[in-house]
């Protein structure tokens, strides 16, 4: 803990936490900050496009429903201005309602409002490391939406046309609970390639404009001109 | 029969009136029809002016010469053999003419043999069709010019009669060959060309018939009705040479086939308009095989006579049994079909016994026989009427069709409104069940959390236990809205958002969870699975685990999960959590013994939970540690029977 410590104060992280909730925002800010993180905070919006006026964090972490508006909008906006910023949405549940649509916005992963210090901080920084965090439940909602089925399913869109079978089989396992090492161990991978896969299929949900939208759509068969 | 025409059937005594007053209009008509018949038949044949006619003959007949007038009757007779002679002659007092003359006779039962000036110019034998007697054949022969001289010229008409009816010889007219002409033209097209136009009608029915009863075998009235016709047609076309021959023998069978004919069309009737075939109906048939018998046995007299005295009265019994026949059906059917064919054969009947009234002497009319004509009437009614048929039918199949396709259509939108009404109600009673099992998932976890909770905040000194128990909450909540996803009867889906949570739970008390899965596939696919199953058993390892954590001070927890087959070798699913904790004494009864009351509390709560879900709980424990192992049924049971 220590020496991650010092590579934080060596190489400060600035991260953007938006929550409305005055104690999960103590919280969640106690916990960064005690882990060595450089945290700006911001309780609306507005509080947040004002912060992101000058320069883009390093890690976006947003809650989504806040008192002026969606945190999908502000997911959106910093995606397309600032293409190297990492996003994770907190969560109360984890639940794929909120989570999948941030995801579809640009956001590479969640956390949970009340997941333990140790575990926020560490979060955030295999996030920073390249390593998107997927939880089992949100891969079993990716990998039932690949199944075609006739009536469109419940929850929100998601596109997952573009997800390679392979992607698809390292969703099945993180969604059986099974670890990195087992799935690289099941599909033949070396472990290492599997974080990498989870950030390509994150990549992959986003839908990045609206005509990109409408295309993808058509390709699906999801609408017809 | 009755089932083609439905429509037509009575229905009810309010009908009656109208009934009656269609028979009435029926009967009506009849007499004014015979009344057009006569007025029709009372108009003369075409003839040629009357300056040219020879009537006045000298008669010479076995030997004995008598002077007689035409139109002349003579007595039958059986023999070829010194036909009577009639002499007479025609003068040419202005000299021999330019033009070509010519002898005509407009008709003559059955055969002649024309001379002029001792030359024979016209032998009517050679003629197949002027030797019916039923044709009204007429014949005309030029007079060749070297023959006429000038003054009187002599004309000898061997008249040839073979019985039963008595020949006789109309008046003849002997004159230019222009004046002639046209009258004999005109009795040919009437009584030559007509009968063969209308047998050739006849063919096109039979053939018509005869497809039609191929096709539908179950209505043989159209096969009755085929034979009829083919025998007219066979009747009006077969020519059999008049000489005492083995052919001639074929002629008995030609005389045979008016009556068989009309036994025929009779039996058709019967069974078209739906009577019921009567037991000796056959016998109609007897007549007419009487007759062929008789052709076929006996000489020719005998062949003759039983046609006259078997063959024209039956064809009259059976137009009239047919009349009947026909009416009944008008009175019972009101359709066109009867009305039709009974104004035909009033017609039909009304020439035959014109006929008959001619050939006795009784009404002469100088032999002109109409009934073949008039049965022409009837081809008529009967083409008609098939054609009627044939339009009706189309008309009822469209109908029916159209009908059908709102039937359908009708009971489509009905089944639809049933299957949306059924679906709806389902989905009702499926997210009744659902509130219900919520409500109680909520209950049994997060509400006593949440009360939990506020007591412990009430003792204003035990944060960290508020934290516990808040945590358990989210904690629950998490489990109760992750087991309402679908998760398609696959219970590692659900074991993957568990290990999270068991992860996130195990890693403040420092202790290692060691997750063992054979296989990528885990546990075998329940697709009878369902979201109580899941909780029930998540809850049972969440107990499992959190014994391990707060009772026996473990230092690591093993979870395992393999699929064993069962004595019966039915794949059945295992999950077994293991501690290297102190353990527990079990009693006997396998209630939990020293341990502590929560604890037994825990494992009474976790037996409960196997038993709802089918599964077998196996629960071993010492001082080296607890083992609880939980198998999995072969199969869910529906419904929560061990709840209450």
């Amino acid at each position: 803990m220590s020496v991650l410590s010092d590579q934080g104060a060596s190489q400060p992280i600035s991260i953007l936490l938006v929550e409305d909730d005055a104690p999960t925002l103590w919280r969640l800010q106690d916990a960064l900050a005690t882990a060595g993180f450089h945290v700006t905070s911001a309780a609306t919006l507005a509080e947040a496009r004002a912060s992101l006026a000058q320069a883009g964090p390093k890690v976006l972490l947003t809650d989504l429903q806040l008192p002026d508006g969606h945190g999908n909008e502000l997911i959106r906006e910093t995606r397309l201005r600032f293409p190297d910023t990492e996003i994770m949405v907190i969560s109360i549940l984890g639940d794929e309602e909120s989570v999948i649509s941030a995801i579809t916005v640009g956001a590479t992963g969640y956390l949970l409002k009340d997941a333990f210090p140790t575990d926020i901080a560490a979060t955030v920084r295999e996030l920073v490391a390249g390593h998107s965090p997927i939880s089992a439940s949100i891969a079993r909602f990716i990998v039932r939406r690949t199944q075609s089925t006739a009536e469109a399913p419940p929850g929100p869109p998601l596109n997952t046309a573009r997800l390679t079978p392979r992607e698809i089989d390292i969703l099945w396992g993180i969604a059986k609970g099974f670890s990195y090492a087992e799935i690289a161990g099941h599909l033949g991978l070396s472990r290492q390639t599997v974080p990498g896969h989870i950030k390509n299929i994150y990549r992959k949900l986003e839908v990045h404009t609206r005509g990109e939208a409408v295309f993808e759509a058509l390709q699906q068969g999801l609408i017809r001109l | 029969m009755t089932d083609a025409a439905p429509t037509t059937a009575p229905s009810g005594r309010r009908r009656w009136p109208r009934r009656a007053t269609l028979l009435i209009q029926y009967l009506l008509l009849q007499p004014l029809i015979i009344v057009l018949c006569l007025v029709v038949l009372r108009i003369p044949s075409p003839e040629p002016p009357s300056r040219y006619l020879v009537t006045d003959f000298s008669l010479r007949e076995n030997g004995v010469e008598r002077s007689v007038t035409l139109p002349h009757f003579i007595t039958s007779r059986y023999t070829m053999r010194d036909p009577p002679l009639y002499s007479g002659r025609f003068d040419l007092s202005g000299g021999v003419p330019h033009g070509a003359w010519s002898v005509f006779l407009p008709r003559f039962t059955n055969g002649v043999e024309v001379a002029v000036n001792g030359v024979v110019i016209l032998d009517s034998r050679r003629n197949p069709a002027a030797n019916r007697p039923d044709r009204n054949t007429p014949e005309i022969a030029v007079i060749p010019a070297s023959l006429l001289r000038n003054g009187a010229n002599d004309i000898a008409i061997r008249l040839f009669v073979w019985g039963p009816i008595p020949g006789f010889l109309d008046r003849i007219s002997v004159g230019p060959d222009a004046m002639l002409r046209p009258s004999y033209d005109a009795r040919t097209l009437l009584f030559v060309t007509l009968p063969v136009v209308i047998s050739a009608w006849q063919a096109i029915l039979a053939v018509i018939l005869g497809i039609m009863w191929a096709m539908r075998r179950h209505e043989p009235a159209y096969g009755v009705l085929a034979v009829a016709m083919a025998i007219g047609v066979g009747q009006a076309f077969f020519h059999t040479p008049l000489e005492d021959s083995a052919l001639s023998r074929l002629n008995a069978i030609l005389i045979s086939a008016a009556p068989l004919e009309s036994a025929f069309v009779l039996a058709f009737a019967l069974l078209f308009f739906g009577w019921k075939w009567p037991r000796y109906g056959w016998l109609i048939f007897v007549p007419g095989l009487v007759v062929a018998a008789a052709g076929l046995a006996g000489d020719a007299t005998l062949s003759r006579d039983a046609f006259l005295l078997v063959g024209a009265p039956t064809v009259g019994l059976y137009l009239i049994a047919l009349a009947v026949v026909v009416g009944h059906s008008v009175w019972r059917r009101q359709d066109a079909i009867s009305f039709m064919l009974g104004c035909a054969l009033t017609i039909v009947l009304t020439c035959w016994a014109l006929d008959v009234l001619s050939v006795v002497q009784i009404f002469p009319n100088r032999r002109i026989l109409f009934a073949r004509l008039s049965y022409s009437a009837m081809l008529v009614a009967i083409g008609a009427a098939l054609t009627w048929r044939f339009a009706r039918a189309l008309n009822q199949v469209d109908g029916f069709a159209a009908s059908m396709v709102v039937k359908v259509r009708e009971a489509e939108d009905k089944l639809k409104a049933s299957f949306v009404r059924e679906e709806e109600r389902a989905r009702a009673a499926a997210l009744a069940r659902e509130r219900t099992r919520l409500m109680r998932d909520l209950h049994d976890g997060l509400g006593g959390q949440l009360v939990s909770i506020v007591a412990l905040s009430e003792r204003g000194n035990a944060s960290a236990g508020i934290g516990d128990a808040a945590r358990a909450a989210l904690k629950d909540l998490r489990l109760v809205i992750d087991s309402m996803d679908d998760i398609g009867g696959d219970l590692m889906l659900a074991l993957g958002s568990w290990r999270e949570r068991v992860t996130a739970q195990l890693r403040p008390h420092d202790i290692a969870l060691v997750w063992r899965a054979v296989g990528p596939q885990g546990l075998p696919v329940h697709p009878e699975l369902r979201p109580w199953h899941v909780i029930q058993i998540v809850r049972l390892l969440d107990e499992a685990v959190t014994n391990a954590v707060k009772h026996a001070g473990a230092r690591r927890i093993t979870v395992s999960i393999e699929t064993t087959g069962d004595a019966s070798g039915v794949a059945r699913g295992r999950i077994t959590i293991e501690d290297d904790g102190k353990g527990f004494v079990l009693a006997p009864d396998c209630e939990a013994g020293a341990a502590g009351q929560h604890a037994a509390r825990g494992l009474r709560n976790m037996r409960s939970r196997a038993a709802r879900c089918g599964a077998e709980l196996d629960l071993t424990s010492d001082a080296g540690g607890t083992r609880v192992r939980l198998t999995l049924p072969r199969r869910f049971p529906d419904s929560d029977a061990a709840a209450g």
